[in-house]
């Protein structure tokens, strides 16, 4: 059967929370595997990178939308560098990092981009980034939970318990294919939150495009080539 | 296609400017072929190469012509559609057989290139995709292009990127496809790793 007990589409459970090491957001939190992170939150402050300048905490962000959190709101305007309203897949890609400091990579940000992007332009807007933030947030805690050994990263064993309990029924050598793919090149590679966020996105679109075709709920589709190519060009691209 | 690195006139073994390996080639012939000269500048010990190192040595022998070289993450499909051990790395021969269809594909990339620009337009992507034989549906056609192209454009980068996925798919459909009718049976999790394997 299909993986009912898993997230629910586009995003993930929320289940209970890892203990107060992690904090509960995007706001400073002390210790280990994360390290001590700079003013702003986990991720690294908005745009770090070539940026120079302190950020500090999040500003007042008095003249944030209704609805938008005031710490969002800023950050936002932090993150979009041209001051156009909205927010690219490169200027995203500058704003989020994994927990060894590497920019998260281009796929996740266009995945997640496009899942928030409305108008269908390849950007998003202020409402649409405070979305996103909350939906990376719950991906981290799932991480966290997932990353048992408090590494912070996710290893072969970690990810086989992770599908297991997210009610996927996958094999070792698709896990083995993955960190071949998405970890550095270790004697223990495991991979990192984006790439996770990336998979799991992932995971969750082939469910969607196979549930589709399978009307009787069999488990079991057939499908032409063509109809093939197409489900997974419009899904998976 | 001439690349820099062609054989000395006369024979011999030519070392294309970059040296062989460290003590020499481990393979007498394959020292004679003009390929293993990049081959070898950026491969370790272990004569495998990585996404990194496979941008750096494609970059060097100049496949991508006038074109920008590639990004990383094509690199790193490029390497998923060969990598039968599923070690993330290429050895020689499978960078040779990547070299072979990349080439293949920059053919007719440049066929339908008619301006020279590097790009190629959607309806030039849609002709060139079906010439290569893929039977795309409109919606297919769609989200590929939507997908691929910057302000309407295609560069060459990305072409190969959709013709690494394109092939990998239909890879993995065929092998499904016991009775060659052009249907497969799929079950769940097995389809589920087919599509993210690519």
């Amino acid at each position: 059967g299909f993986p009912g007990a898993g997230p629910a589409p586009g995003a993930p459970p929320s289940g209970p929370y890892p203990g107060a090491p992690y904090g509960s957001g995007p706001s400073p939190a002390p210790g280990a595997p994360y390290g001590q992170p700079p003013p702003g939150g986990p991720y690294g402050p908005p745009g770090c990178g070539p940026q120079p300048g302190p950020y500090g905490g999040a500003a007042p962000g008095g003249n944030a939308p209704p609805g938008v959190d005031p710490e969002a709101f800023s950050w936002f305007q932090a993150v979009d560098a041209d001051h156009s309203g909205y927010i690219s897949v490169k200027e995203l890609k500058q704003a989020l990092v994994n927990s060894n400091w590497s920019t998260f990579n281009d796929e996740t940000c266009l995945l997640m981009i496009n899942m928030f992007d409305r108008t269908r332009s390849g950007r998003i807007d202020v409402y649409g980034f405070s979305a996103l933030l909350r939906f990376i947030q719950q991906w981290k805690n799932l991480f966290q939970q997932y990353d048992r050994d408090q590494s912070g990263s996710i290893s072969f064993s970690e990810l086989q318990q992770a599908f297991s309990q997210m009610g996927y029924n996958l094999s070792p050598q698709f896990s083995q294919l993955l960190l071949a793919r998405y970890a550095q090149r270790s004697p223990s590679p495991s991979i990192q939150l984006d790439r996770f966020i990336q998979i799991c996105m992932q995971l969750q679109s082939t469910t969607d495009a196979f549930r589709e075709k399978d009307t009787g709920l069999v488990g079991n589709v057939r499908l032409s080539y063509e109809d093939f190519l197409t489900m997974v060009v419009t899904r998976m691209l | 296609m001439a690349f820099p690195g062609q054989p000395a006139p006369g024979g011999g073994f030519y070392q294309g400017g970059y040296g062989g390996a460290p003590g020499g080639p481990a393979f007498p012939e394959q020292a004679q072929d003009p390929l293993y000269g990049y081959f070898a500048a950026v491969a370790g010990q272990d004569g495998q190469i990585d996404a990194d190192e496979l941008q750096r040595c494609l970059t060097q022998s100049g496949i991508a012509g006038a074109y920008k070289p590639f990004n990383l993450e094509t690199c790193r499909l490029m390497i998923s559609m060969l990598d039968r051990d599923m070690s993330g790395t290429l050895g020689f021969n499978e960078f040779k057989e990547l070299w072979a269809v990349v080439n293949g594909w920059k053919q007719h990339f440049v066929s339908f290139d008619n301006d020279r620009s590097g790009t190629v337009d959607r309806q030039e992507l849609e002709k060139a995709l079906m010439t290569m034989g893929f039977r795309l549906s409109p919606q297919a056609v769609t989200a590929i292009t939507r997908r691929y192209s910057t302000h309407g454009k295609i560069t060459f980068d990305d072409y190969v990127a959709c013709c690494v996925k394109l092939r990998a798919l239909t890879e993995c459909f065929r092998r499904r496809d016991v009775s060659q009718q052009g249907f497969v049976n799929f079950q769940y999790d097995d389809f589920i790793q087919c599509v993210m394997s690519i």
